[in-house]
């Protein structure tokens, strides 16, 4: 079953022609998989086969439930996106609807190891001098 | 269960291009509402090498909530509706400065110089200024300095933080007789303070306003200040009959006073009529040749989405035939 729409698809393909470092996708979700963690995974499986740039792996949560500690992994679906390094990015849920924008986004910033800040903002986050948790809680609709 | 669906849109992915001060365009369309941006569509079609100027795309659409007058919707939303107008300008590649006001615009023989408050200078050989409207401020101590902090321009985007709280509105129009139906829906107190001397709001609205107990009407009566340290903690009125000074807690105050025209870049430049709105011919012409003006800055009447969109189109066709028959195109 094929999750986007074929004119995404085509759209998507141009976008990630901009992407000029590798972004790894990395998505734990279970053998028993939830509705959701399905959806998410087969998404995931259709974007990262779109540019040469992606790869994805998918493990499992439960069986690798120390991989899942390590990325600070504690819910499933859950998306991590990898450049050079781990950036922090982390989605939980389906990034469905509007969110699937974010994510796609997030993909490409990561592929150009550029967040497309400011140079003013980018002065001002410098400053932060200790970890900062984000979370950004969202509903689908 | 219903899955959830993949929605791609790219207007939200690709940032535009920037304008280069070192080109000299066929036309700059200052602003983004629907006007500049039916105009952007209009000379994109006309192959013209064009730039946007403007802080943000949607203009005052944004500040309402569901459409009922735009052509084959019976309703839209209205972020819905500038959206699609976004994706539309942004399928063409168009060169954008967002989050840029302009300054100052000159004419320099058949040029257009266009200063914004980057510092940067852009040329073209016509322009289209589509700069819209904005609230107009009550000009009295503690507005600007706690904007956002209980003073608010814009019922539709700030109404529902003000749930069962004391509101302040200022105006006697229909804009704040709509402001003070907003506040109510969410549980408000409201206290209408009117400047002049009777409410001008249509009677259905001043009904529905003045049907409830939860709503004070002070007419003729002018608001002198704004106090609260952090936030908006009360508003002095006064009594424009007999000057009595009256202090009311408030938890927030809503400007809803009119709208005044973004001129400011051409003032000293353009004809403007007695409420400073451009004055433009029926084919958007202003009284500089080469510069047409589109949508609400512009004295057309009506001020509607339909209407700024048909001017932004006329405009872009006037500024094409203006390029042709020049030989500038």
């Amino acid at each position: 079953m094929e999750i986007l729409k074929e004119k995404d698809r085509e759209k998507l393909i141009e976008i990630f022609k901009k992407i000029d470092k590798d972004v790894k996708i990395v998505m734990f979700t279970q053998e028993m998989e939830c509705p959701h963690c399905e959806m998410t995974r087969m998404m995931l499986e259709e974007v990262s086969g779109l540019s040469d740039k992606l790869s994805l792996e998918v493990h499992d949560f439960v069986a690798e439930a120390e991989l899942a500690k390590k990325y600070g992994v504690d819910k499933i679906p859950a998306t991590v996106l990898f450049g050079d390094r781990d950036y922090g990015i982390r989605f939980y849920g389906v990034p469905a609807g509007y969110e699937f924008n974010v994510l796609i986004q997030d993909i490409m910033d990561v592929g150009k190891r550029d967040p497309g800040l400011s140079k003013e903002v980018m002065s001002e986050l410098a400053k932060v001098d200790r970890p900062v948790h984000l979370q950004v809680l969202i509903s689908p609709t | 269960m219903d899955f959830p669906t993949f929605s791609l849109d790219t207007s939200l992915l690709e940032k535009a291009k920037e304008p280069e001060p070192e080109v000299t365009y066929d036309l700059l369309i200052l602003g983004g509402g629907p006007a500049a941006m039916s105009a952007a569509v209009y000379a994109t079609r006309k192959m013209m090498n064009l730039a946007i100027i403007t802080k943000d795309f949607g203009g005052q659409v944004r500040e309402t909530s569901e459409i009922e007058n735009w052509l084959g919707f019976q309703s839209i939303n209205a972020k819905d509706l500038v959206d699609s107008f976004d994706e539309h300008v942004k399928s063409f590649d168009i060169p954008v400065s967002l989050g840029t006001a302009t300054t100052q615009v000159n004419k320099e023989a058949d040029t257009f110089k266009v200063r914004t408050d980057n510092g940067k200078i852009y040329s073209s050989r016509a322009l289209i200024l589509a700069t819209g409207k904005r609230h107009r401020p009550l000009k009295v101590p503690g507005e600007k300095e706690l904007v956002g902090r209980g003073v608010a321009y814009c019922a539709t985007c700030d109404a529902p933080l003000f749930k069962d709280k004391k509101v302040v509105v200022a105006g006697g129009g229909n804009s704040a007789f709509t402001t003070a139906i907003d506040l109510l829906k969410v549980g408000a107190e409201v206290t209408l303070v009117n400047f002049s001397k009777g409410w001008r709001a249509d009677a259905a609205l001043q009904e529905r306003v003045k049907q409830t107990d939860k709503v004070r009407l002070f007419d003729y009566h002018q608001v002198v200040t704004i106090e609260g340290k952090e936030r908006v903690t009360a508003v002095v009125v006064k009594n424009r009959e007999d000057e009595k000074e009256e202090k009311l807690d408030t938890d927030g105050i809503f400007v809803e006073i009119g709208l005044s025209p973004n001129n400011e870049p051409v003032k000293n430049l353009v004809k403007l009529n007695e409420h400073g709105e451009v004055i433009v011919d029926c084919s958007c012409r202003t009284s500089v040749e080469g510069l047409f003006g589109a949508g609400d800055v512009t004295a057309v009447p009506h001020k509607q989405i339909v209407i700024a969109a048909g001017e932004g189109a006329k405009a872009a066709l006037s500024a094409y035939n203006y390029l042709i028959n020049k030989s500038l195109l």
